[in-house]
């Protein structure tokens, strides 16, 4: 007879609150259940306010990624009022969001991801003593490092828009803020010392080189060709992860959805993620390796699990209610965050998804090989700035080149019905709007992370991440590091709540 | 961002959409509505985070204000300096630490020579009163010429008026 063990654990390292519930027979997670425990109701703070409030409320849902709120805000008022934004308005935002991008997959690798590999589980790992010199706590190298780079990056967003984060600079029609020639080369030469360190320290190679790697085969090879390469962070994330077996953790449901992001202005030398998609990430929906075409219409909420009034059907956002309801269904609702489900069954996002949706080989082969897992969700993750860099630099030299147009007017925003769907850091966002009499009556927003920690559905299906943990094997369940690399592998984000510094000793958690 | 040496910065950190993290704004819009010295900044730091650590390089003193759980009943002002905040030990990055993740990373990251550092806050709830009290002192500590140790050992602020 199997014995069973449950272990309650609220997650660090993972934005906001979050707590993991699994039940452990036979040394591997049999189910498990996610909790976000915190009720936010953003939905409800804009409901009542004027039509263009939620372009200064809503980059506040998050200190981590205000400029995709921003962005997937500014696309549902562009969408109502019906206008085009300008090709220098589309790359700058562009520009923005993918700093926020950039500076987002390093710091969850190096400070958040990896710092797992210095948990005392590796001691007898054959490169924990290396793991512990790059990314213990505060101290390690990589980690040192990161904080300074992506402080710098930073300020691309600040020059741009003023501030980072929390900033407020996308309008319906484009953005605000025209920036001078210099700014524009000032932002050109961070981006370039950021992508310095990024080929140096985190590739070990240049992009180009790095973007040649189509398979899993020229992936070995890459690592077996250059010292550089293996003692970059990358090349040490391969090497500590095959070790630790982290290709065989963490699969999940295998499908993938991208909202699709960074549209192309109508003049410009950057090429599309994918033949006949005119953005750089495209949008998609992917079972397994087979991507379908992406339709908003098949996105619906489930709240069956959720502390919510249950609603008779799964909902579309645009008809979707955000209404509390924490007493009853005991051990039936267990989770402040809905399950968002597309065609009826739950999808993973991010970069993984992106990569597998555009069609990238290296990944496509990976995936195909061995399905998701921890270790190709996260090379994914410190992968895709190669993408995003060299996309964000023609960007700026094609503003700094031209005199065109940032924010072109709209009609005032009196009525209307709008979505905007962009991709954050971690995967698929949207806001969905409705605006009467030039005030909002309906705002729903769906973050990546409600795709990935979703409780279970109407159907009792498992939400990605308690998915993806089922199988995993759990050897010491007074230290589960790795139940930490699957929940961390998805990036999650259960928003900012509370800073505070309080007493040691005392029971309230430090968070924020 | 380029600021002379001898810059202090006030940055009050907080979310004003939450009841029980907004008493850095709170300060912020009381002190915003006032004159401030010259040499003093005052910066709404939000849920900035780690990414305060630009507005922290180039000072020669920062006053961080915030709430704080567990020091004095809520509602009394105390005052920290960075040994006292690191002594609560964050186990790393993420937003899990908060304040004292940013000032343990300090020294291993900052560009600049470290500025002196001091935290105001309180318990919530609290009131207008104490909103006052906690401007005025961190407005004290900010524009005083020297700051010495002997201020950092104490724990609970003396009230401002008291004797």
């Amino acid at each position: 007879m199997s014995q069973k063990t449950v272990l309650q654990l609220p997650l660090n390292r993972v934005e906001g609150d979050l707590d993991v519930k699994v039940e452990v027979a036979d040394g591997c997670v049999a189910d498990a259940w996610c909790s976000g425990t915190m009720f936010r109701g953003f939905e409800q703070i804009l409901a009542g306010r004027g039509a263009l409030d939620g372009l200064v409320i809503t980059p506040r849902v998050c200190g981590i990624c205000g400029t995709a709120h921003l962005t997937a805000a500014s696309r549902a008022l562009d969408a109502i009022a019906g206008v085009e934004v300008p090709d220098n308005g589309v790359r700058l935002r562009n520009v923005a969001l993918m700093v926020e991008h950039v500076q987002s997959d390093v710091r969850h690798g190096f400070l958040m991801f990896m710092a797992d590999f210095a948990n005392s589980a590796y001691r007898k790992h054959p490169l924990y003593e290396e793991a512990v010199r790059r990314y213990e706590p505060f101290r390690g190298q990589a980690v040192r490092e990161t904080v300074r780079e992506t402080k710098n990056v930073l300020e691309i967003v600040a020059i741009l828009g003023g501030q980072w984060p929390h900033s407020s600079y996308m309008v319906p029609g484009g953005v605000v803020s025209v920036p001078e020639q210099n700014d524009l080369l000032q932002c050109l030469h961070l981006l370039r010392q950021y992508r310095r360190w990024y080929e140096t320290r985190v590739l070990g190679c240049e992009i180009a080189c790095w973007n040649a790697i189509k398979s899993a085969s020229d992936l070995d090879a890459w690592l077996m060709e250059k010292e550089e390469h293996r003692e970059s962070e990358i090349g040490f994330f391969l090497r500590f992860s095959e070790k630790a077996g982290l290709f065989a953790t963490g699969k999940g449901h295998g499908n993938f959805i991208s909202f699709g992001s960074f549209d192309l202005p109508r003049q410009t030398q950057v090429k599309p993620g994918k033949d006949g998609d005119r953005r750089l990430v495209p949008a998609g929906f992917a079972r397994g390796t087979t991507v379908e075409a992406f339709d908003s219409e098949k996105i619906a909420e489930h709240v069956s699990h959720s502390w919510f009034l249950d609603s008779r059907e799964a909902r579309h956002p645009f008809d979707g209610e955000t209404r509390p309801y924490a007493s009853g269904f005991e051990g039936q609702k267990y989770s402040w965050a809905k399950a968002p489900r597309y065609d009826g069954v739950p999808a993973e996002t991010g970069p993984l998804a992106e990569a597998v949706i555009a069609g990238r080989p290296l990944f496509i082969d990976l995936v195909r090989k061995s399905g998701p897992s921890v270790l190709v969700r996260e090379l994914a993750r410190l992968a895709r700035p190669a993408l995003l860099l060299e996309a964000a630099e023609t960007w700026l030299h094609e503003m700094a080149a031209g005199d065109g147009d940032f924010y072109n007017p709209p009609e005032e925003i009196a009525n209307g019905v709008g979505a905007g769907l962009t991709q954050a850091a971690r995967g698929a966002l949207g806001h969905w709007v409705k605006i009467e009499d030039r005030k909002i009556v309906h705002y729903q927003i769906i973050t990546p992370t409600a795709w990935h920690a979703s409780p279970r559905d109407d159907g009792g299906v498992r939400g990605v991440m308690e998915e993806a943990l089922v199988g995993t094997p759990v050897k010491d369940d007074q230290n589960p590091v790795e139940i930490g690399h699957v929940v961390r592998s998805f990036d999650a984000c259960l928003v900012c709540t509370v800073h505070s510094l309080a007493k040691a000793g005392r029971a309230a958690r430090m968070r924020g | 961002m380029r600021e002379k040496r001898e810059d202090k910065r006030i940055i009050c950190v907080g979310n004003r959409f939450v009841d029980s993290d907004d008493i850095g704004p709170q300060v912020y819009d009381y002190l915003a509505r006032r004159d401030m010295p010259g040499a003093v900044s005052l910066i709404d730091g939000g849920l900035m985070g780690l990414d305060l650590l630009r507005f922290v390089e180039g000072a020669r003193r920062v006053v961080f204000v915030d709430v704080l759980h567990g020091f004095a009943p809520p509602g009394r002002p105390v005052v920290l300096d960075r040994s006292m905040v690191l002594e609560e030990r964050p186990t790393g990055y993420g937003h899990d630490g908060g304040l004292a993740c940013l000032l343990r990373m300090l020294p291993a990251v900052c560009e600049s020579d470290l500025p002196e550092i001091a935290l105001v806050g309180a318990e919530p709830p609290i009131g207008p009163d104490v909103v006052e009290q906690l401007a005025d002192m961190a407005l004290s500590i900010a524009t005083r010429e020297r700051y010495g140790r002997e201020r950092n050992t104490a724990i609970d602020a003396p009230q401002p008026g008291a004797p």
